[in-house]
Formats: C-alpha cells, sequence, structure tokens
C-alpha cells in the first residue's frame, strides 16, 4: 500500500481568466479509497475530469500509474482511459437498448476482446447475476448503478473514479452501492470517489478538501 | 467464453435502429421517396426520347425526297430509299403523285397517297367525316374543304372521275380541312392516281416521318446524299429540330425536379439525423469516455445510416419502377423500359444524399466532449 498511482504536481487548470485548479499537489497510494470533497464550484468535478483523462491541465503533471498524462493528445488519452481508468457516473449512462450484460461488454469491446464469461463474473460479483439480461429501464437505480459499476471493473483497471456515484439514489441503495466500493476497496482496489456528502467521506480512507480550485487540505479517516 | 466483436457491434447497430423506429422511418420515407422518384425520373428520361419521339411524330413527315433535276422517281426508288432508312425509325412514309383530272363537273388537282399511312404521316389534318385507311381502296376518296365547298361536294356525295368514255365512281368520305394546299385537291388511291394520270410506276415525291430520338433524321440524310447524290433531299429542320428541343426542355426539367428531390431529401435525412445524434449525445459521449476512438463513433453512425439507405433505395428502386409505369401509361399511353443505366444512376445518387445528410451529424457526434456531456451540460 505504497506505491504512489496517482499524482499531480502543480495542477492547474484556468478557463479563460478563471482558475478553476490553481497549484493541486496530491497524491494517492494503491489500493487507497480516496473522497474528493468541496462545495459546489470547488474545483473537484474538474480535478476528476482531467484524472480520468477526460480533460487536458492547462500547466502542471498528472502521473496516473507511473505516466504522465498531461500532455497527451485526444487519442492517448482515449487509449489510456479506456485500459487504466474504470468510471462510474452519478447517472449511471447506461445504454438503454442493451441488457446489463451487453452495456457491461460495451467496456470490454472497446477495451480488448468481448468475453461473456466475465462480463457474467462481474456482474455477480455486484449482485446482479439474475438480472443481467435486464435492460437498464427494468432495473431500479441501485441496480443500474451496481451494472455501471461492473462496467467500471470489467477490464480490471487499476484505478476506479466514482463522480457522485450515490447522487442519484435513496438511502438504502446509496447504502447497497457504498458496501460495494467498500468490498471493492478491501479486494485492493484503488478508489477515488468525488462526493459532496460529508458521510460518504467519513467511509473512505483519507478525504481531500478542495475549496475555489485550491487545495486546503485533507484529513486522514480512522475507521475502528 | 470470447464472443465476437462484430456481434456487439451488430447488435448496437440493430437495437440502436430499433429503438429510434419512428425517426429511423422517416429517413426511410424520406430516402425512399428521393429513389422512387429519381428511378422513375431516370427510367423515364431514359425510355422519353422514343416514347416523346413518338409522341412528336403528331407533327408530321420530317422528311422530304424529290426527283432531282431531270430526273425521275419511281415506286422502286420509293421502296429502295425505305431500306436504306435507320432500322425501325419509319413511322410512316408515302410517296405523292400529282396531276390534273376530271371529274363530273370540272378539271381537278388528283393527289395519289398510300391511305394506310395518311394517319401518321399528316395526323394534323382536320378530317370531317371518315379517313380513308386502307392502301388498295379505289372505291372511296377524300376532298380538300375548298375544293368541296366549291363543288358542293358533301361526305357521303358520289363522284366520277372521267376520261374520254371511262369512268371510275368514287365516294367521298371524309374533307380535309389541312390550312395548306391539300385543301384543293381530290385525294386518292395511289395505285388510281398513277393509273388514271398515266404515271405507270413514276411518282413526284416521297415524304417520310421518321423518328428523331437520335438524330435519325440527319443519318437518313447523310445516307441518301451518298448513294442518291442527284435527288431533292430535304429533312425538314423546322420539325426536326423541335422536336430536339422539346425533348431536351423536358429532360431538362426532369433533371432540375430529380435534383430539387434528392436535395429535399438530403436536407430531410439530415435534419433527422442530427435530432438522432442530440438525442444520443449522452450515448456517444459514454462510448468515447469508455474509449470509443471517433472512428468508431463514425463507423457506428456510417453503418446505421447505410443500412437505412440499403432500404430506402431497394424499396425506392420498385416504387420508382411502379411509378414510372404509372407516368409512362398516363403520359405516353406506354409502359417505360427499365434500362440498365438507371440502377447506377438511382443507387449511387441515394449513397450521395444518404452521404452528404450523415456528414454534419458525425461531426456533431464525435464533437460531443464526454467530460461536459455525462455531465448534463
Amino acid at each position: 500500500m505504497s506505491d504512489i498511482v496517482i499524482e499531480t504536481r502543480n495542477l492547474c487548470k484556468h478557463f479563460d481568466k478563471l482558475a478553476a485548479l490553481d497549484e493541486i499537489n496530491i497524491q494517492v497510494r494503491e489500493g487507497e479509497f480516496v473522497a474528493i470533497m468541496g462545495a459546489s464550484g470547488s474545483g473537484k468535478t474538474t480535478l476528476m475530469n482531467i484524472l480520468t483523462c477526460l480533460d487536458t491541465p492547462t500547466s502542471g503533471n498528472v502521473i496516473l500509474d507511473g505516466v504522465d498524462t498531461a500532455d497527451f493528445n485526444e487519442e492517448k488519452r482515449r487509449v489510456f482511459r479506456s485500459r487504466k481508468i474504470g468510471l462510474v457516473f452519478q447517472q449511471f449512462h447506461l445504454i438503454p437498448y442493451l441488457t446489463a450484460l451487453e452495456n457491461v461488454m460495451l467496456a470490454q469491446y472497446y477495451h480488448s476482446v468481448t468475453d461473456i464469461d466475465a462480463a457474467k463474473k462481474v456482474l455477480a460479483q455486484v449482485g446482479l447475476n439474475k438480472r443481467e439480461n435486464h435492460l437498464p429501464n427494468q432495473l431500479s437505480g441501485g441496480e443500474q448503478q451496481r451494472v455501471c459499476i461492473a462496467r467500471a471493473l470489467i477490464n480490471e483497471p487499476p484505478i476506479i473514479f466514482a463522480d457522485e456515484p450515490t447522487g442519484n439514489l435513496d438511502e438504502e441503495n446509496e447504502n447497497i452501492v457504498l458496501e460495494l466500493l467498500e468490498n471493492l476497496h478491501k479486494q485492493g482496489r484503488t478508489i477515488v470517489m468525488v462526493t459532496h456528502n460529508p458521510d460518504l467521506g467519513m467511509r473512505t480512507d483519507r478525504i481531500i478538501r478542495l475549496q475555489h480550485g485550491k487545495y486546503i487540505g485533507e484529513k486522514v479517516i480512522a475507521h475502528a | 467464453m470470447v464472443v465476437n466483436k462484430s456481434s456487439l457491434s451488430q447488435l448496437l447497430i440493430w437495437r440502436s435502429l430499433g429503438l429510434r423506429m419512428r425517426r429511423v422511418m422517416v429517413v426511410f420515407l424520406a430516402l425512399m421517396t428521393g429513389v422512387a422518384i429519381i428511378t422513375a425520373m431516370t427510367s423515364v428520361y431514359f425510355d422519353i426520347n422514343i416514347k416523346m419521339s413518338k409522341e412528336l411524330r403528331t407533327f408530321g413527315a420530317n422528311f422530304f425526297v424529290g426527283q432531282g433535276t431531270g430526273k425521275t422517281l419511281t415506286i422502286d426508288d420509293y421502296e429502295s430509299f425505305l431500306h436504306l432508312a435507320p432500322k425501325d425509325s419509319v413511322v410512316s412514309s408515302s410517296p405523292y403523285v400529282y396531276g390534273l383530272a376530271r371529274i363530273d363537273l370540272e378539271k381537278v388537282v388528283l393527289m395519289g397517297i398510300d391511305f394506310s399511312q395518311l394517319k401518321t404521316l399528316v395526323p394534323f389534318w382536320k378530317v370531317k367525316g371518315d379517313w380513308v385507311d386502307v392502301s388498295f381502296d379505289e372505291k372511296h376518296a377524300m376532298i380538300g374543304s375548298k375544293l368541296a365547298k366549291k363543288l358542293e361536294i358533301k361526305v357521303g356525295d358520289k363522284i366520277n372521275l372521267i376520261e374520254g368514255r371511262k369512268q371510275h365512281p368514287l365516294i367521298i368520305t371524309g374533307l380535309i380541312d389541312s390550312g395548306a394546299s391539300v385543301d384543293n385537291y381530290l385525294v386518292v388511291n395511289l395505285s388510281l392516281a398513277q393509273r388514271w394520270l398515266h404515271k405507270s410506276k413514276n411518282i413526284d415525291y416521297m415524304m417520310f416521318s421518321l423518328l428523331n430520338n437520335q438524330k435519325q433524321v440527319q443519318e437518313f440524310s447523310h445516307v441518301l446524299q451518298k448513294n442518291q447524290p442527284q435527288r431533292v433531299i430535304r429533312p425538314i429542320l423546322k420539325v426536326s429540330d423541335s422536336e430536339g428541343k422539346i425533348l431536351d426542355k423536358i429532360k431538362i426539367l426532369m433533371g432540375v425536379v430529380s435534383l430539387v428531390i434528392l436535395v429535399l431529401s438530403t436536407l430531410c435525412v439530415n435534419t433527422t439525423l442530427t435530432s438522432m445524434v442530440s438525442e444520443r449525445r449522452e450515448e456517444f459521449a459514454l462510448q468515447k469516455a469508455l474509449g470509443a476512438s471517433n472512428k468508431a463513433i463514425t463507423k457506428q453512425i456510417l453503418m446505421e445510416t447505410s443500412i437505412i439507405t440499403l432500404f430506402s433505395t431497394v424499396v425506392g428502386l420498385a416504387l420508382g419502377y411502379g411509378l414510372a409505369q404509372i407516368l409512362g401509361k398516363t403520359v405516353f399511353d406506354a409502359y417505360i423500359d427499365m434500362r440498365v443505366q438507371v440502377l447506377p444512376i438511382t443507387i449511387l445518387s441515394s449513397a450521395i444524399a444518404g452521404f452528404f445528410a450523415v456528414v454534419i451529424p458525425t461531426r456533431k457526434a464525435i464533437s460531443y466532449q464526454p467530460a461536459r456531456v455525462l455531465k448534463g451540460e
């Protein structure tokens, strides 16, 4: 648990004259479960977009799994993202005309080979082995989010990023999804979660706080 | 178990089309209508030369062959000239014989012609009564309206050709109003005129009504000039040129109509595809976030559009063929032959329409930024 898998050095992102991120220097170790927290406009989504290679920084370095991605062009970011990063979205973003199983296999499709057994296995891992042939509109919000997590896991990426993963869920499903993330963490996965919910933050290893685009500190959570 | 990637690719394409069946149907109908009209127009275009040329033969004869200085023309010359005419180009033709003859009351100009060719050779004659339309009919005659008025002859009257003691009775079946000199003639069967006027096999001139969709009039003129340079050979350019001009104008009109329909279809398909892409912005953004390249997104949209275009083209071709038959039957009272050139032109047109229609939506789809779209911005 000592290898650094995410590191930013003097990371800045400017939109015209507005500094969305200003000199951010953070590190995440392998197997850590980290929460990035802050109020609206604090820059947590911008940071997440850069860490997931969906956006580029204005300056600074982003070292992911030992590779500096800051200067990657769109094509390199695309390939890197599909190989190294698992994405969990607040709004699930499942393809409406594909079943749960096919939605999971879609991530395989853009990564390497489509393996139906592997997709079934990962769906079973999130407790959806009996729902694999259901379309998204036949699943509850919690189930859809679990499909989204299964899709993030299928290519076995070294890092999983979850952007407000429980933002669209009721309390019961929020717990289910969070337990799932906790279990993945226990299995050794590195997870970075953006949230504005302090209770969720308390269930991670560490909370990184942002305010107005600046790093304002962090808190290590001591679990009993 | 590893699944073939193309099967998931096909799944994406077919399910996506199935989910948006209404919009797919709009694209299908727009393209199909375009293809059907282009098929119909192209079919008529390639067949119009024949059909319109036959229609335009109502202008009457468009080729004249006269005796030439010091030369005589015979019925044998006429037969040989007929053989020299471009294949299948002669709609009608007749030798003409003229001379003075006496009838009961006074001398008249007798015109001999092949009655069987009359209706197609001079279709613009207005005939009160009936045409004589049998070539060997020597019992009936037609008479110019002015001559009939002068001699107070009506339809059904009997007159006699008289030469000395010899008489030949004729029943008048029709009065001719041509607006030309024929209005002053008595028109009888060719062989009767030759015999009565003692012309044996000789004729004065011959007229031909030729199809001119492939410049047959000029071709016939060149052939005759080469074989019979001493004859007076005269294409009636006023008529044949008019045919060409009308055909050209109709073809331009059809081309413009086809082009307008193609542009409208393209615009309609473009608008619908753009709406479809906008609807699917999250889908494309997600695919890009999961690692789909712009090429993969482009391929997916092109495949979907190609499938719709393919079905539209097949159905459009069939409907277009039917439409061409309706047009042909309505306008020309004849069915339109499907020419082989129609297929590549129609397929190419629909491919061009599909391609231009899909360019803007595809550019739009690959321009989506996953970070912004997936965040709902």
